[in-house]
C-alpha cells in the first residue's frame, strides 16, 4: 500500500474521482499511482477491503466495479470514476441484517482466519448475480480466482452453494409477499 | 473461594458439540474484523528495510547519511543503532536486530528506514550504500557440514536449553555449523541382532513458505524506557520475554497487543517485524511506527525445514517391527529461530505410529546461507512421517505385505505408551487407519490399470511440552461474561471453542461471552498459541476459571436466599433451586452488594506435571494422529498425478465445535496436499526462485479433489476438558506419504522426495520399469 502523508510533497493529488460506494456518492482526489485499494481502505475507511499480496494474485482485496469482480489492489483509483463499487461493508441491510452470502459462509463455516473471506463474499455476491443457480464447477472455478489458506476451499464450496439456496429462498419470499 | 473442575461433560452437553456458527463469524463475514494490519495510530510512521542481496558477506561499510537527511525520514537504523540490543531466537539467540559484522542469506535486514509514509521509506532505502565483501556461501546441508564449509557463525551465539528426560539429550552447536542437535535412544542395540531384514533408505522433505495472508506486521510505540506493541504473534508472552530481553528492559515495561491473526501457521512465533518497529518508534522520538511486510519479505522472513533423513529398520521375516534407527538433517536456513524445537520433534516422532524394541534417534539443525526455518504446521512431525510412512511402504513392496496390513500388524495399541515415561496413545490408531481405508473403499478395489491407493498414518505429541496456562472469567451483575485469557485467535476457532465451554459451564447463552482484547498487562500468562494446545491445556485453565466463577455466584445465592447450597444450580443467570423455583440474579447481586453490584471473577491454572521419566520433561498432553486415504490416476507418458479421492480424519475426543474441527482437518490436508504434489520454494545455487505471490503455487479450490472428504471421530479418550484432544496439524501428516504410496501403487513408482512432481513422477515409472525388467531377466 503506498500510504501517502499530507507531510509528503512528492506526488500531486492529480485526479478527482467520483463513484458510488455502496450505494453512496464518494468524491476523492487521488495521486495518478493511488490504487483502489489504498482509495478504498485510506480514504474512504473501508477496512473491510484486505490486503495480501497486491500482486493481483490471492484476491483478498477483491472488491466489484460495475457488478464485476476487481483486484483492488492492482486497479488504479482514477479507473473507478463514473463506476458502481460494492464492498464488504455494503452486503449487510442497513439494519445489519446479513446477505445470504454472509449468512451461509457463517453457517457453513467458510471462513477461519477470515482473512479472506471479504475478497470471497464479493466474488460470491458477482458469480450469483451472473448465476443464481451455479453447478459445483462453476462455483469451484470462480472460486480458484482466490487463494484461501485455512480452509481447504470444501467449506467454501458448501458455503456458496448454500448462499445461492438462500438467496433464491429470499427472492421467493419476496415474490409471495 | 472454593472450586473443583469437573472433567466430564454434563449429560447432555446444549453447547459443547453444537454444530453452531463460530462467534466470530460477525465480524469476519461482514468486514468488521480488526487485525494488526489495520491499525492505525495518530502520528503513524511508515517502516521499510534493506536487505541483504548476497547471501553471504562482511558488511565492510554502511553510509546512511543521505537517507537520514531525506524530508520525511524520522530514524534509520543500522547496525550503530543497536549497539547494547540483545539477538534473538528460541533457544539460541543468533539474529541480530539488523545484521552487524556480516550478512547470512538473501534478504537478510541490514537498515531499516522510518518515515512519514512508505514511499519516503523507501526512497530513503535507495539512498543507503553499504559496502560488502562477499564470503563463501553454503547452501546444502551436507556441504554445510564439511570442516571445509565457511562457519555461518564464528563465534557461537549464546544458548540455553531443556534439561530432558529418559532417553533424551540436545545440545548446541555440536559439529560445524550446526546449531542444534537432538538425540533419543531407547532399548537395546541388540536388538538387531534378531532382526531378520534391515533396510535403509533416505527421504527428502520439500521446503514451503506459510502463506498466511495476513502479512508480518507490528505497529510499535516505544521510548527508551517503555514499549507497547500491536503485533500479529501467535506467542504474546514469550513475545514480552523475548522483546525485554532483547532491549534490556523489564518485562513490565513491554506491552504487547494481540489483534486477530490473519492466520499464522506457526510463523508468527518469535519477533519479526517487532524490534524494528521498535527501535525506529525509540529514534522518532516515540511516534507510532508501523512495519508491515509485504509477501515478498514474508517469503525472505521464514521458511518450513527442508530435511533430509535417513532411515534404517530392523523387521523380523513375519513383518514384526524391531529396530529403527534415523539420522536427521533439517535445513535451518542462516538463523537458528525455532530450529532446536523442530529438531526435538523431529528426532523424537521418528518412531510413528508403531512398536519398536529399539530406537535410536539423532536430528541436527544445519545452518545454511538460506531464509531461516522456523515452527510450520506439523513440527517436525511433517519431516518425519514423510520419511517414516514412506519406508513402511518402502518395506511392504520388497517383503510382499500389504502396506495396510503391514500398518495394522505394528500399530500401537490404545492405552499402550509411546515410548518408556511417554504418555499412552490415546486413540485407536487401527481403527482409524481402517475408517479412511474403508472411505475410499481400498479393500474391495477392483484394479485398474494407472490407479492406485494408499492409506497413511501421523501421529504427534500434542499440547506442547512443560506449558502451563491460566485463564481468567468474570460475570457482571447483569450476567454478562468476559473470558479473558491469551489464546490468540488466527483462524483455529480457539476463541469461539473457549467461549463455549464457558458458556457451558454457566448454563449461558455463548453470545453472552466476550473474549476479552489480549493485552500482557492485564490478560492472565500463556505460552502461546502453538502446538495445537488450545483447548487440552488452555481449555482446562478456562474450565477452572468458569466452574470457580459458577461456585463462587452459587456459595453468594445460596447465603443470600438461605437456601442449600448443593440444590440449587445456575441456569441462563437465574438461580433454580431443588423445586424448579426460579430467582433472578441481579436484584439478589444488587441487594447483596449495593452500588453498581459486583463482579464474580475467577482464576484457572493448568499444567502437566513434570517427570524425568518422561524424554521431553513432561508427558505429552494427548496424541494428536492424523490419518488419510488417496486414491489417484497417473498419465504415465506425463507423470502427471490426478487426484481422485483423499480422505483425512482427525480425532477430537470430543467435539467442541463441529465446523471448528472439520475445518481444522481439510485446511492441513490441504497444506499436505499442496506438499506433496506441487508447492515448494525452488532455489537455485541459494538464490530462492519463486518468492513472490505470482511464481509461488498455493493450492486453489481447482486443485482439490471432487471427492474430498474429513472424518472427525470422537473416541472420547483425549485428556482435555469433556475428553477433548486439540486439533490442526494431524490433518497434514499423513497426506504426502498417503498419494506417494497410491502412486506407488498405480505405476510401481516408489517416490523419496517431495514435491511428486510430474517430472519426478515419470522419473519414477522408468526407474520402477527398469527394477522391474531387471528383476525378470533375473528370474
Ligand atoms: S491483495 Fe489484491 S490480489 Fe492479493
Ligand atoms: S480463512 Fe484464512 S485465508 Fe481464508
Amino acid at each position: 500500500m503506498s500510504l501517502e502523508s499530507p507531510e509528503s510533497s512528492e506526488e500531486r493529488f492529480a485526479h478527482k474521482v467520483e463513484f458510488e460506494l455502496n450505494g453512496s456518492p464518494e468524491r476523492h482526489c487521488v495521486p495518478t499511482s493511488a490504487t483502489v485499494l489504498d482509495l478504498l481502505r485510506n480514504s474512504c475507511g473501508k477496512q473491510g477491503v484486505r490486503a495480501s499480496c497486491e500482486r493481483s494474485v490471492c484476491g483478498a482485496c477483491t472488491v466489484l466495479v460495475d457488478d464485476l469482480p476487481v483486484a483492488a489492489c492492482s486497479t488504479f483509483a482514477f479507473d473507478v470514476d463514473g463506476t458502481r463499487v460494492e464492498t464488504v461493508e455494503g452486503l449487510a441491510a442497513q439494519d445489519g441484517t446479513l446477505s445470504a452470502q454472509q449468512q451461509a459462509f457463517r453457517e457453513c463455516g467458510g471462513f477461519q482466519c477470515g482473512f479472506c473471506t471479504s475478497g470471497m463474499l464479493m466474488l460470491t455476491t458477482a458469480l450469483l448475480r451472473q448465476n443464481p443457480q451455479p453447478e459445483r464447477d462453476q462455483i469451484r472455478e470462480w472460486i480458484s480466482s482466490n487463494t484461501c489458506r485455512c480452509t481447504g476451499y470444501e467449506m467454501i464450496l458448501e458455503s456458496v452453494e448454500r448462499a445461492a439456496e438462500l438467496a433464491s429462498a429470499k427472492q421467493q419470499d419476496q415474490v409471495s409477499e | 473461594m472454593t472450586g473443583f473442575v469437573n472433567p466430564c461433560a454434563p449429560e447432555d452437553a446444549p453447547i459443547v458439540g453444537r454444530n453452531s456458527p463460530r462467534l466470530d463469524s460477525t465480524v469476519k463475514v461482514t468486514g468488521r474484523a480488526v487485525y494488526t494490519v489495520d491499525i492505525e495510530k495518530p502520528g503513524m510512521l511508515h517502516a521499510k528495510v534493506l536487505r541483504s542481496p548476497h547471501a553471504h558477506a562482511r558488511i565492510l561499510s554502511i553510509d546512511a547519511a543521505a537517507a537520514r537527511s531525506l524530508p520525511g525520514v524520522t530514524a534509520v537504523v543500522t547496525r550503530e543503532e543497536i549497539t547494547g540490543l540483545n539477538s534473538y531466537g528460541t533457544y539460541v539467540k543468533d539474529q541480530p536486530v539488523v545484521a552487524t559484522e556480516s550478512v547470512r542469506y538473501v534478504g537478510d535486514v541490514v537498515a531499516a528506514v522510518a518515515a512519514v509514509d512508505e514511499r519516503t521509506a523507501f526512497a530513503a532505502l535507495d539512498l543507503i550504500s553499504v559496502q560488502y565483501e562477499q564470503l563463501p556461501a553454503v547452501f546444502d546441508v551436507r556441504a554445510a557440514m564439511e570442516p571445509s564449509a565457511p562457519a555461518i557463525f564464528p563465534d557461537q551465539p549464546f544458548a540455553a536449553y531443556p534439561e530432558y528426560g529418559d532417553g533424551a539429550s540436545g545440545a548446541a552447536h555440536t559439529a560445524h555449523n550446526v546449531s542444534y542437535e537432538f538425540r533419543y535412544e531407547t532399548g537395546e542395540e541388540s536388538v538387531w541382532a534378531d532382526c531378520d531384514y534391515i533396510f535403509e533408505d533416505t527421504f527428502t522433505f520439500s521446503r514451503m513458505n506459510h502463506m498466511h495472508l495476513e502479512p508480518f506486521a507490528t505497529v510499535a510505540e516505544a521510548t527508551a524506557n517503555e514499549i507497547e506493541v500491536w503485533t500479529s504473534t501467535q506467542s504474546p508472552f514469550p513475545m514480552r520475554k523475548e522483546l525485554a530481553r532483547v532491549f534490556g528492559l523489564p518485562e513490565n515495561d513491554v506491552r504487547v497487543n494481540v489483534p486477530l491473526l490473519g492466520g499464522g501457521f506457526g510463523a508468527k512465533n518469535g519477533p519479526k517485524t517487532e524490534a524494528i518497529a521498535i527501535r525506529l518508534s525509540q529514534l522518532s522520538a516515540g511516534r507510532p511506527v508501523r512495519y508491515c511486510m509485504s509477501t515478498e519479505e514474508v517469503f525472505l522472513t521464514l521458511s518450513q525445514h527442508d530435511a533430509i533423513l535417513t532411515v534404517k529398520s530392523g523387521l523380523k521375516a513375519d513383518g514384526e517391527f524391531m529396530a529403527r534407527q534415523s539420522r536427521v538433517l533439517l535445513n535451518g536456513g542462516a538463523y537458528a529461530d525455532a530450529s532446536p524445537l523442530v529438531a526435538e520433534k523431529a528426532g523424537y516422532r521418528m518412531p510413528g505410529a508403531y512398536r519398536w524394541k529399539r530406537i535410536d534417534s539423532v536430528c541436527q539443525a544445519v545452518i545454511t546461507n538460506s531464509v531461516p526455518a522456523g515452527a510450520y504446521r506439523g513440527f517436525g512431525a511433517t519431516q518425519a512421517t514423510w520419511a517414516s510412512e514412506r519406508q513402511v511402504d518402502l518395506i511392504a513392496e520388497r517383503l510382499g505385505f500389504d502396506p495396510l496390513e503391514l500398518r495394522l500388524k505394528n500399530a500401537k495399541e490404545l492405552g499402550e505408551e509411546f515410548v518408556p515415561g511417554e504418555s499412552p496413545i490415546d486413540s485407536d490408531l487401527k481403527h482409524g487407519l481402517n475408517l479412511v481405508a474403508d472411505a475410499i473403499g481400498y479393500r474391495d478395489r477392483t484394479r485398474s490399470s494407472n490407479r492406485g491407493m494408499g492409506v497413511a498414518i501421523g501421529i504427534k505429541d500434542g499440547g506442547g511440552v512443560n506449558k502451563p496456562a491460566q485463564a481468567r472469567v468474570k460475570v457482571t451483575t447483569n450476567g454478562d461474561v468476559f473470558l479473558n485469557c491469551a489464546l490468540v485467535e488466527m483462524g483455529q476457532g480457539g476463541h469461539s471453542a473457549l467461549c463455549q465451554i464457558v458458556a457451558e459451564t454457566l448454563a449461558c447463552d455463548p453470545k453472552r461471552v466476550k473474549y476479552a482484547a489480549i493485552d500482557t498487562d492485564n490478560t492472565p500468562f500463556d505460552q502461546g498459541t502453538n502446538a495445537s494446545s488450545g483447548i487440552a491445556v488452555m481449555g482446562h485453565a478456562v474450565l477452572q476459571a468458569a466452574e470457580r466463577v459458577k461456585c463462587s455466584v452459587l456459595d453468594t445465592a445460596a447465603e443470600h436466599l438461605m437456601l442449600d447450597r448443593q440444590s440449587i444450580r445456575l441456569d441462563n443467570w437465574h438461580i433454580v433451586d431443588a423445586e424448579g423455583t426460579t430467582y433472578e440474579l441481579p436484584p439478589l447481586i444488587m441487594d447483596r452488594f449495593g452500588g453498581t453490584g459486583f463482579e464474580f471473577t475467577a482464576d484457572g491454572y493448568y499444567k502437566v506435571r513434570n517427570s524425568s521419566s518422561a524424554p521431553l520433561e513432561a508427558p505429552c498432553i494427548f496424541w494428536e494422529i492424523g490419518w488419510a486415504a488417496a486414491e489417484v490416476e497417473v498419465d504415465p507418458e506425463t507423470g502427471r498425478v490426478e487426484l481422485l479421492q483423499l480422505v483425512v480424519s482427525g480425532d477430537a475426543g470430543k467435539v467442541v465445535n463441529k465446523l471448528g474441527c472439520r475445518g481444522q482437518d481439510e485446511g492441513a490436508a490441504v497444506f499436505g496436499l499442496a506438499q506433496a504434489l506441487f508447492e515448494e520454494l525452488r532455489y537455485e545455487d541459494g538464490e530462492l526462485l519463486n518468492g513472490e505471490a505470482l511464481l509461488y503455487r498455493v493450492p486453489l479450490a481447482e486443485d482439490i479433489p471432487r471427492l474430498f472428504s474429513s472424518i472427525t471421530q470422537e473416541q472420547g479418550h483425549g485428556a482435555g476438558p469433556f475428553g477433548t484432544k486439540g486439533m490442526g496439524e494431524g490433518g497434514m501428516l499423513p497426506i504426502a506419504p498417503a498419494i506417494a504410496q497410491a502412486i506407488a501403487d498405480a505405476t510401481g513408482a516408489q517416490l523419496t522426495s517431495l514435491p511428486m512432481t510430474p517430472e519426478r513422477v515419470y522419473n519414477g515409472i522408468r526407474a520402477a520399469r527398469l527394477r522391474q525388467g531387471g528383476a525378470d531377466g533375473n528370474a
